[in-house]
C-alpha cells in the first residue's frame, strides 16, 4: 500500500524533522518551563502569603493569561510589538510567551498544592521558632513542590505539543519543518502522522521520567 | 507566689460571637507541672494557643521570664523570641513530614538557632535516646505509629532546652497502648523539673504527675487547685459533678 516514493520521502524526512525537534522544540519547551517555574513559584507564594499589592498583580496576572489564547500572545508578542517599536527575534519571542503563559497555570497549580500542606507545618515550624520564609523555603515549599509534581509534569508533556504554536511566528520547530516537507512532496497524511508519532515519542519518554520522579520523591511516603 | 515563670492576666479570646475565653488569669511557678482539664468546648486549647501565639488574643499580657508580652498585638520579634524559649507539642503532632526523626528534632536547631550541624545531630541522638527511638533517627514520620511521633515531637519541643513546654491533648490522637509510652516520657520530663502546662482528657496524668490542677468550663476557670485537693476534695459543685462522669465510666 505504501509505495517506494512514499517509504523513502517517510525516511528521508525522518531526520529533516527529528532534527528541528531536537534542536528546537525540547530547547523551546525546557527553556521556557524553567522559566514559567520561577515566575510560577513566585506568583503562587505572593499569594500564599497574602501581600498586599502584589498578590492583586498577581491574580490580575493570571487572570489575563489564562483568559486569552496562546495563539493570540504570540501574535501579540511577535506581530503586534514591532508596532510600538519593539521588535523580538523568533525563538526569543516564543520563550518569552510560552514562560508568562505556562508560569500563570502552574502558578495555579503551585497556591492550590501549597494549601493542600497541612496548617500544622506551618505552625509546628512556628513553634520552634523558625521565621516565616525560613518553613515557607525548608518545609511548606519542598511539601507543596511534591504534592504539585503530577500535574506540573502534566503540564511539561502538554508543552511540548503547544510549541508546534510557534510555527505561526517563524520558529522552525518540528511542526514547520513538517509543512515545508509537505509543501514540496504532497505526501500531507503521511508526513502529519509521521510528526505525530515524533510528538508521541517525546511526551512518551516525558511521561517515563515523570514516573522515575515521582518514585524517587516517595521516600518520605504518605 | 514568688517567682512566677509565666503570668498571664485578663486573655480574652471571642470567635464571632461566642466569647472563647474569658478575662483569664493564670499562673505557672517554675517547675510546676498543671494540667488543664474541662469538658470539649471549654476554651482550654484556645487558652494555650493564645499564650503561644498561634492565635491572637483579644486582650490580656502576660509576663514570661522576666519580660512583658501583649497577647492581643505582640510585635513579631517579641513572639519569635518567645518561642525560642518555649516548646510546644500538639494533639496530631505535626512533625514536618518531608524530615526524618532526627531531622525534626535539629531542624530549629541548626535553622533558627544557627547551632553547627554536627553538634545539632549529637543533640537530637541524646533526645531521641531519651525518649527510646534511637533506633528511628532515620525514619520519616509517615514510617511511625502515631505514638512514635509524638514523642518525637516531644524530643523537638525539649530540643531548644526551653524554659517550658505546653502540650496541647497530647494523647488524645493515640488509642490506650500508645497513650502509655506517651505519658511515661511527660513523666519523666516532669520528673526532670520541667515547667509543663498540659491540656489533657488523662485524670490519670491530671491526679499522679502534675502539681496543680485547672478546671476550666466555659472560657472561664472554675477551679483551680493542688492536684490532691482537687480530687479528693473539690470545692466547685460543678468540678465534682465532672468528676463524677468520669468516675461513672
Amino acid at each position: 500500500m505504501i509505495s517506494e516514493r512514499l517509504m523513502d520521502i517517510l525516511i528521508d524526512s525522518f531526520w529533516n524533522i527529528l532534527l528541528p525537534g531536537l534542536t528546537m522544540t525540547i530547547p523551546l519547551t525546557f527553556i521556557s518551563f524553567a522559566i514559567a517555574m520561577v515566575i510560577a513559584v513566585a506568583v503562587a507564594l505572593v499569594q500564599f502569603a497574602g501581600i498586599k499589592v502584589l498578590k492583586e498583580i498577581a491574580r490580575f496576572y493570571v487572570w489575563v493569561i489564562r483568559g486569552t489564547p496562546l495563539l493570540v500572545q504570540l501574535f501579540v508578542v511577535f506581530y503586534g510589538l514591532p508596532n510600538i517599536g519593539i521588535l523580538i527575534d523568533p525563538f526569543p519571542a516564543a520563550v518569552i510567551v510560552f514562560s508568562i503563559n505556562e508560569g500563570a497555570y502552574s502558578a495555579e497549580t503551585i497556591r492550590a498544592a501549597l494549601e493542600a500542606v497541612p496548617k500544622g507545618q506551618m505552625e509546628a515550624g512556628e513553634c520552634v521558632g523558625m521565621t516565616y520564609l525560613q518553613i515557607i523555603r525548608r518545609i511548606v515549599l519542598p511539601q507543596a513542590l511534591r504534592i504539585a509534581f503530577p500535574p506540573l509534569s502534566n503540564s511539561l508533556i502538554a508543552m511540548v505539543k503547544d510549541t508546534s504554536l510557534a510555527a505561526n511566528i517563524t520558529v522552525t520547530e518540528m511542526f514547520m519543518a513538517t509543512q515545508r516537507i509537505v509543501a514540496r512532496t504532497y505526501e500531507p497524511l503521511a508526513l502529519y502522522i509521521e510528526v505525530g508519532l515524533i510528538y508521541l515519542l517525546f511526551c512518551t519518554v516525558l511521561a517515563r521520567l515523570q514516573r522515575i520522579g515521582e518514585k524517587r520523591m516517595g521516600v518520605y511516603g504518605r | 507566689m514568688v517567682d512566677n515563670l509565666l503570668s498571664v492576666k485578663g486573655l480574652s479570646k471571642s470567635f464571632g460571637s461566642g466569647k472563647i475565653l474569658d478575662s483569664i488569669n493564670l499562673d505557672v511557678g517554675k517547675g510546676d507541672v498543671i494540667a488543664i482539664i474541662g469538658p470539649s468546648g471549654a476554651g482550654k486549647t484556645t487558652l494555650l494557643r493564645c499564650i503561644s501565639f498561634l492565635e491572637r488574643a483579644d486582650a490580656g499580657y502576660m509576663a514570661f521570664a522576666d519580660k512583658e508580652y501583649s497577647l492581643h498585638d505582640a510585635p513579631r520579634k517579641d513572639i519569635l523570641d518567645f518561642r525560642r524559649k518555649t516548646g510546644f507539642v500538639f494533639q496530631n503532632y505535626n512533625l514536618f513530614l518531608n524530615r526524618t526523626a532526627i531531622g525534626n528534632i535539629t531542624e530549629g536547631l541548626i535553622i533558627a538557632r544557627k547551632m553547627p550541624k554536627a553538634e545539632a545531630e549529637a543533640k537530637g541522638m541524646e533526645l531521641l535516646r531519651k525518649v527510646g527511638l534511637e533506633d528511628k533517627a532515620g525514619s520519616y514520620p509517615s514510617e511511625l505509629s502515631g505514638g512514635q511521633q509524638q514523642r518525637i515531637a516531644i524530643a523537638r519541643a525539649m530540643a531548644s532546652d526551653p524554659l517550658m513546654i505546653f502540650f496541647d491533648e497530647p494523647t488524645s490522637a493515640l488509642d490506650p497502648e500508645l497513650t502509655g509510652e506517651v505519658l511515661s516520657v511527660m513523666r519523666q520530663l516532669a520528673d526532670d523539673g520541667m515547667t509543663m502546662l498540659v491540656v489533657t482528657h488523662e485524670l490519670g496524668f491530671a491526679e499522679n504527675v502534675s502539681d496543680r490542677v485547672i478546671f476550666m468550663e466555659n472560657g472561664i476557670v472554675v477551679e483551680d487547685a493542688p492536684s490532691g485537693k482537687f480530687f479528693s476534695e473539690p470545692e466547685k459543685e460543678r468540678t465534682k459533678e465532672f468528676l463524677a462522669t468520669f468516675i461513672e465510666r
